[in-house]
């Protein structure tokens, strides 16, 4: 039997029937049963109890007269009643009558009675009724047998209804199967019962509710056809404005990638670049760039229309794709280079009665894989050496390039979260006495290894990815707290971008107010850089000044060397270049720079250092030209502990 | 000859009294005090709270008459029941309506004296025994028997009379006997 047939209702109710019937019938047979005994015990007792209660009086009036032969005679008729098996009359001990039987399982029960004297409550005798159990037996038997018929009828009663119970709810269990197969579409075939009763009111509601879901089906279908239509409508548009650039409606960057996934590595890539389009931009407003690009657009869709291996896509705002499906040859590449140069370089863009003249750069790649990357980078690096066009070459290691500039941005960024970029301390003698009078605060990154990398591996990848200013706030914030509690002064190097970044001028103030470094700091100003924010630099010295910091002109001599920048800047110390000091031994024009710097440091009352004493000639060297301070490597090198005397 | 020696023993018997089996007597002297008791009426016809059984005889049967006498007295010295008994020989020809008595055993006697036992027995509302079981043909009402066992028979007069009402089981237990029976 399934177990569907188990949770069948019906088979619920006739089992619940069934149960019910033998918990009833259990009870009712044996409360009937310990009844009936105990009745049928009851009648035999009274039977006997009767007879006793007969012949007492009798037995009493024999005894009573001493008529012991009667006696004999009475007892003898009375077991004459086969349902007495023996009496006993005894008589103070005495035994007057006695007839015993021996089969004791015929006895049902001993009824024992005393024998009262006539007229009065006085005992005379006793008499011992031994009952037997046929009457007893037979009744049991009857009776039981009558039981066991009516427990069968009503068996088959019960049954009958069960099956009665079962036949009537075989309605709901056919529509139950018809209703496994029931689809809004396809109609079932409820048959409406005869009789008038709740399973034909379900039958009938199911009937009806089948109408109103078919005809809500067939409604929601058309509906569904039509959203369906809508929906591939708004699909295709969407998928049109996906693929296509609003503006030029040139397929798009998306569009490319899909291409160049599709391509199966096949093909090539050429893109180009309109040159100093932010000036026509800038110059004639955004709407004459947008019909620029436009146009341009166009004049590129025409002049590539009969290369049709080439399909045209716009990368993002100057930017055009030009997608070979299948690898040309490199002269074929060449060509295409050559000829849009040629015409984008002769075509005149007419606007607002202006003449625009535009320039493209190309960078190109005939390698299949990465090939929008490797295209890119070519593009990039033409740009940066100003070529027309440049082709991706592996020789060129851009890519590598790229590759560790960007482990070094995921080094930086990572040193700075678990705080291993901390500063190294160089020590700067004074050339008279050869004491430490202070130190310069030198960045390091502490490697996960534990070793120590110098700033020239990451400063300039610090700079590109915009991580320098955090640099440089965690040297201010370290070095001051450093030496809040030394008794030196210590210099810290900023860059002209720091000193211009407001936010950051905030923190060094800051960072000087809470660590009360003030007269100890001595800011050292890159001077390689060029300064061309004079103001904004000599605001903040001055406003260094006025708290007692000092300043110093670092890398003097090595670029564009200004003396005006020390005249202006009112500067403290001057930090002569360590690719002069380096080669101050050798050089003898080296030399006569030098010593027109510390000259004219000397007219200023200026401090000079020498950086980049390297070895005893240097520093004998040095000491000769009367440079102030010098530090370098042989003196001492940077390290993470100052060594105080 | 035949005639001669009927009257030679009809002389004989008014000579030296009636013979009387010991052992009936023994056990009538036994039963009938008790029948007297199962009386339902028998409060009513106390002598002195007493239980008066008299005895009936004839002159000649003095002997047995002091014989049932002295049995009843030694048997029942304690009463019967709950009543004390007493014992009255009483001839035939003494008895009398006011003879007093509760209840009479009448020993053997002629027809007439019989007859005049049993009326004045019925006069004075009491039970009458006999030693005879013949003579409650002449209206006494009990008389034992010894047969097989010992057997009460009760005359059916009784049912006509008001003044006796025996105990239920009493009468289960007797043997009704009429006079058509004799």
């Amino acid at each position: 039997m399934s177990k569907e047939k188990f949770q069948s209702l019906s088979f619920k109710i006739m089992i619940s029937i069934i149960i019910t019937f033998f918990i009833i019938m259990t009870g009712i047979f044996l409360s009937l049963k310990k009844i009936n005994k105990e009745a049928f015990y009851n009648i035999e007792l009274q039977k006997a109890q009767l007879i006793v209660k007969t012949i007492e009086p009798l037995i009493a009036i024999n005894i009573y007269l001493g008529l012991e032969g009667k006696l004999h005679s009475l007892l003898d008729q009375v077991m004459q009643n086969k349902d007495i098996l023996g009496v006993k009359i005894t008589q103070n001990g005495n035994t007057l009558y006695e007839v015993d039987f021996d089969k004791k399982d015929e006895i049902l029960f001993v009824l024992k009675k005393d024998i009262l004297q006539p007229g009065s409550q006085k005992k005379m005798a006793t008499i011992e009724l031994q009952y037997a159990n046929h009457n007893y037996m037979q009744l049991l038997n009857n009776y039981n047998k009558l039981l066991i018929a009516m427990l069968v009828v009503l068996g088959i009663i019960f049954v009958m209804l069960s099956l009665y119970i079962e036949r009537m709810l075989k309605p709901l269990r056919e529509v139950t199967r018809l209703l496994q197969d029931f689809s809004p579409q396809k109609k079932l075939d409820i048959k409406p019962m005869g009789q008038k009763n709740e399973i034909s009111l379900i039958l009938s509601a199911l009937g009806e509710m089948q109408e109103k879901v078919f005809e809500f089906a067939n409604q929601q279908k058309n509906l569904n056809e039509f959203l369906e239509e809508q929906v591939n409508e708004k699909t295709q548009e969407l998928r049109r404005q996906l693929y296509i650039d609003d503006l030029t409606k040139l397929p798009n960057r998306k569009k490319l990638f899909d291409d160049i996934q599709n391509s199966k590595d096949d093909g090539a890539l050429l893109i180009l670049n309109i040159d100093d389009f932010k000036e026509i931009n800038d110059f004639y407003g955004q709407s004459a760039g947008d019909y620029i690009l436009i146009e341009f657009a166009k004049k590129l869709n025409h002049l590539i229309e009969e290369e049709k291996n080439i399909s045209l896509s716009r990368l993002s705002g100057d930017e055009f794709a030009l997608l070979f499906k299948s690898k040309p040859s490199y002269r074929t590449f060449m060509r295409v280079v050559n000829d849009l140069t040629r015409k984008i370089e002769k075509t005149v863009f007419e606007y607002d009665q202006s003449e625009i003249f535009i320039r493209v750069t190309f960078g190109g790649t005939m390698e299949s894989n990465e090939m929008l990357e490797k295209a890119d980078i070519a593009l990039k690096l033409a740009k940066e050496q100003k070529k027309y066009f440049l082709m991706y070459d592996e020789k060129l290691d851009i890519k590598g390039a790229y590759r560790e500039n960007m482990e070094w941005v995921k080094k930086l960024k990572s040193a700075i979260k678990e705080d291993r970029i901390v500063p190294f301390f160089q020590p700067i003698f004074d050339t008279h006495t050869s004491k430490a009078v202070s130190y310069e605060c030198l960045i390091r990154l502490i490697d996960t290894d534990g070793s120590v990398v110098s700033p020239f591996k990451f400063l300039n990848i610090a700079l590109k990815s915009k991580i320098y200013p955090q640099l440089t706030r965690i040297m201010i914030e370290k070095s001051c707290q450093y030496f809040q509690n030394r008794d030196t002064t210590f210099s810290i190097n900023l860059s002209i971008n720091d000193i211009i970044d407001k936010e950051m001028v905030l923190f060094i103030q800051k960072s000087i107010n809470k660590y009360g470094v003030s007269k100890k700091m001595v800011f050292e100003i890159l001077e390689t850089e060029g300064i061309d924010n004079y103001e904004e630099v000599s605001s903040f010295i001055m406003s260094m000044k006025q708290i007692g910091c000092k300043t110093s002109i670092d890398d003097f001599g090595s670029g564009y060397s200004n003396y005006e920048h020390i005249l202006k800047l009112d500067v403290d110390y001057i930090k002569i270049d360590g690719s002069l000091i380096k080669n101050i031994d050798k050089d003898e024009n080296v030399q006569i720079i030098v010593e027109t710097i510390v000259s004219f440091a000397k007219k200023l009352n200026l401090m000079t250092v020498a950086e980049f004493v390297y070895n005893q000639t240097v520093f004998e060297k040095v000491k000769s030209l009367n440079i102030d301070r010098m530090q370098g490597f042989y003196l001492a090198e940077p390290e993470r502990e100052i060594q105080e005397d | 000859m035949i005639r001669v020696l009927f009257f030679s023993l009809l002389l004989f018997e008014s000579l030296f009294g009636y013979s009387y089996d010991d052992l009936l007597l023994r056990a009538q002297s036994a039963i009938y005090p008790k029948i007297v008791v199962l009386d339902k009426k028998v409060s009513s016809k106390l002598v002195d709270d007493k239980i008066l059984f008299t005895v009936v005889y004839c002159k000649e049967d003095h002997e047995s008459a002091l014989f049932v006498k002295q049995y009843i007295q030694n048997k029942y010295k304690d009463g019967v029941g709950k009543y004390p008994i007493s014992v009255d020989l009483v001839e035939f020809s003494q008895l009398s309506k006011e003879t007093g008595a509760s209840a009479l055993y009448v020993l053997y006697g002629s027809k007439n004296d019989i007859k005049k036992a049993a009326e004045i027995a019925r006069q004075k509302r009491v039970i009458s025994f006999s030693y005879n079981l013949e003579n409650l043909k002449y209206g006494l009402l009990f008389a034992a028997v010894i047969e097989k066992t010992t057997t009460l028979y009760l005359n059916k007069e009784y049912k006509n009379i008001k003044s006796i009402e025996l105990a239920d089981f009493l009468l289960q237990s007797v043997k009704f006997i009429d006079k058509s029976a004799f």
